[in-house]
């Protein structure tokens, strides 16, 4: 199970994807940030959108090279085998993967404590792959 | 020093050119960004006596080095120019996500020079500056001009832009961005709509490099939780602004009928609890971890608040106790682009001139109907609105009703009543930029937590003075009101994000550091402290009702506060810096 979004709960303060792009970039950019949450206004109505890794595995089917697996739950990315062609990017369904320079980034959970859930103010976002974790166990 | 972009816009609307120049570090230590900032470099750059309305003046949108980073409740905008409503110093505060934008296009500040010749607007992505025409949107309300661009140049931009009342002019018109957020006080709007410009539409593809980003993700993420999103800071999310409605009715300064009396006993109309029942959603800014806006619906009637400032002022000061009638208020207000704090208290000075019988301006208290034609006539100088559009300072000279035209230095007073909280009496009449609660705010001790007794001068020149250290210090970091952090906390933060070594003593001695540089912008304006003072109202009128009843602050009082803050602050009896310390604070 990958992270869960409660649009009630979301501010639209974006300090998920400031949390993302500078644990994964070291640098503060909510473009390079690896999910996509936004609130806004449109024709007089407050909107809530997220966009984030569903883990549904078809970018690991569509990468020519095995860059990408599914281990332990989480998206795995083998930065030695990625040729950067951006298969990836343009198949991902929910257009959470970073295309970069020289490589691609994608969601890979932070190692199981991803920031943009500690980040989240007010729990709009969560990971509960720790609670599935202990209750399989 | 990291955080900062080094890198300065500066537009040129007359020539139509743009160029980029180094940030001054030397000032950045010194006055860190936003206000503190903003102020000096307006303090450098422009001629005193410059027309706020005139091509000279400047409008500088600062950010600040935490801008655009994981720091809790960092998104705000300083725009700092000369006050077209005072001629004093001016410094507003913006919300929404357009001070990110522009760090992230590269920018530590824009500084708009000249005017264009015809409507038009600014299209800013990282270094691609365009100068659009804006012929058709000139007119046009603020949110139909931001669908526009947005819907033009793609929902990623972030806009600011004015109403009707900023092309108009008007010393009440504020800048508008993310459709429900302002930049209100003093006639900001009026500056950008004096250079003819409608918006200004930035993107930026960017970022923020900061000293330490291990520090920065772990100790930050610390700090947010145990200090931004607690208890103490929580009544922004659950409740918004809104909250102090009860709290004042409760203390006995909430204003009524052109601060004729303070207490309304018809609050559950539009208190928290009326605001909660009507609430469609929440919102906060970017980088924000409160979430204080209220997305508020009833019928037609649609905003993003109202706050307190203007459930208070646009509801019981004009004789409202509707909260459907407020909302459409403040959604009139910021679609035709006019602050609701000066809109609602000049409307509401009006009814009483009308209902004495001084001066009939057609609208009395309590006239919903009426009243929510103002925003429109008043924008637009239309029939009676050509008269309010000039703001209770000058209409009560032409009039009369000088003892309870509620402003301070030409700036209409926030929905405080000073009566029952006599520091805030003070800190209105010292404010930099005219009557204003966001300068410091004694309110929060003499009513809320009722650690100081309120209706007394003494001890009052210091906590007016502390809290405009604070506030001084803060919104140059910037960090939001709301979020009430230790001094020690944002030298913290500064520290992690610049890479210099900041203490608290340091941020004590910025914040002091700008109140001064403020004064003495004013003072080459020609302010003195006869211009430290506040309506005859105040003086000598009691409060009828609520426990603040039979209060006034007397004048000899209010002499005794005012001495005693110029003391502290170092400043000659008369409120002036001397030339020597002026020359001893190397400003």
């Amino acid at each position: 199970m990958g992270l869960q979004f409660d649009s009630e709960k979301c501010i639209g303060c974006k300090l998920c994807q400031q949390a993302c792009s500078g644990s994964h970039e070291g640098i503060f950019n909510v473009t390079l940030a690896r999910l996509h949450v936004e609130s806004y206004y449109e024709a007089e109505d407050l909107k809530v959108e997220a966009k984030v890794c569903t883990l549904c595995g078809e970018c690991v089917e569509a990468c020519p090279f095995s860059a990408l697996s599914i281990q332990e739950n989480r998206l795995h990315f083998d930065r030695e085998n990625c040729q950067n062609c951006g298969i990836c990017v343009e198949t991902c369904p929910e257009s959470v993967i970073v295309q970069k320079e020289d490589c691609v980034g994608v969601c890979d959970l932070c190692n199981g404590d991803p920031w943009c859930v500690k980040y989240c103010p007010h729990g709009a976002l969560s990971y509960e792959e720790a609670l599935a974790h202990e209750e399989v166990l | 020093m990291f955080g900062y972009q080094n890198n300065v816009l500066r537009i040129d609307l007359t020539a139509q050119t743009a160029k980029q120049e180094p940030l001054n570090m030397e000032w950045a230590k010194k006055y860190i960004g936003g206000k503190g900032l903003g102020i000096r470099y307006l303090y450098e750059e422009l001629k005193p006596n410059t027309d706020p309305l005139s091509p000279e003046n400047k409008l500088i949108f600062m950010t600040a080095p935490l801008t655009g980073t994981v720091v809790p409740n960092s998104g705000k905008l300083a725009i700092i120019s000369r006050s077209p409503a005072t001629g004093t110093i001016l410094d507003c505060s913006i919300g929404g996500h357009i001070a990110i934008e522009i760090k992230y296009a590269g920018y530590d500040a824009i500084i708009l020079e000249g005017a264009l010749k015809e409507p038009g607007y600014l299209y800013i992505e990282d270094d691609k500056i365009e100068f659009i025409p804006a012929n058709d949107l000139w007119g046009k309300g603020s949110h139909e001009t931001e669908s526009f661009l947005l819907n033009k140049h793609g929902r990623d931009c972030k806009i600011m832009t004015i109403g009707p009342a900023g092309e108009n002019l008007l010393p009440m018109a504020c800048i508008n961005s993310d459709y429900y957020r302002q930049a209100g006080r003093g006639g900001i709007g009026a500056v950008m709509g004096s250079k003819k410009l409608k918006a200004v539409v930035v993107k930026g593809s960017g970022g923020v490099k900061v000293a330490d980003m291990e520090k920065a993700l772990t100790r930050v993420h610390e700090i947010l939780r145990q200090d931004t999103v607690t208890e103490d800071n929580l009544w922004a999310y659950t409740d918004g602004t809104a909250t102090l409605v009860e709290a004042c009715e409760a203390g006995g300064v909430l204003p009524s009928k052109n601060f004729q009396d303070a207490t309304v006993n018809k609050s559950e109309g539009f208190n928290s609890d009326r605001m909660i029942e009507a609430r469609k959603g929440k919102r906060g800014c970017g980088s924000c971890a409160l979430g204080c806006g209220n997305f508020t619906k009833i019928g037609d009637a649609v905003v993003e608040g109202p706050e307190f400032e203007t459930l208070s002022l646009a509801g019981p000061n004009c004789g409202v106790h509707e909260l459907k009638a407020i909302v459409k208020f403040n959604q009139l207000c910021d679609d035709f682009g006019l602050d609701t704090i000066s809109a609602a208290v000049t409307v509401s000075w009006a009814m009483e001139m009308t209902e004495k019988g001084l001066k009939d301006f057609g609208i009395r208290f309590g006239d919903i109907e009426g009243y929510l034609q103002m925003p429109e006539k008043i924008a637009r100088r239309s029939g009676i609105g050509a008269e309010l559009a000039l703001g209770i300072k000058e209409l009560s000279k032409r009039y009369g009703g000088e003892e309870f035209a509620m402003q301070s230095k030409g700036l209409e007073f926030p929905g405080y009543e000073p009566r029952g909280s006599w520091a805030m009496g003070l800190a209105y009449a010292v404010a930099d930029r005219g009557a204003c609660h966001m300068r410091s705010y004694p309110i929060a001790s003499e009513v809320y937590e009722g650690t100081v007794e309120p209706y007394t001068g003494e001890g009052k020149a210091k906590l007016v003075y502390d809290g405009q250290v604070y506030n001084a210090v803060k919104f140059s970091g910037i960090i939001c009101d709301f979020w009430g952090l230790g001094l020690d906390t944002l030298a913290e933060l500064l520290t992690i994000v610049t890479g210099e070594t900041f203490t608290e003593a340091d941020m004590e001695t910025i914040g002091d550091r700008i109140i001064h540089l403020a004064r003495a912008f004013n003072q080459r304006e020609g302010f003195t402290g006869k211009d430290d003072t506040l309506p005859r109202r105040i003086f000598n009128e009691t409060l009828k009702s609520g426990v603040a009843a039979g209060q006034r602050i007397p004048e000899e009082v209010f002499g005794k506060m005012l001495s005693e803050y110029y003391e502290i602050m170092g400043w000659q009896p008369d409120g002036t810096i001397s030339p020597e310390k002026l020359e001893e604070l190397a400003l």
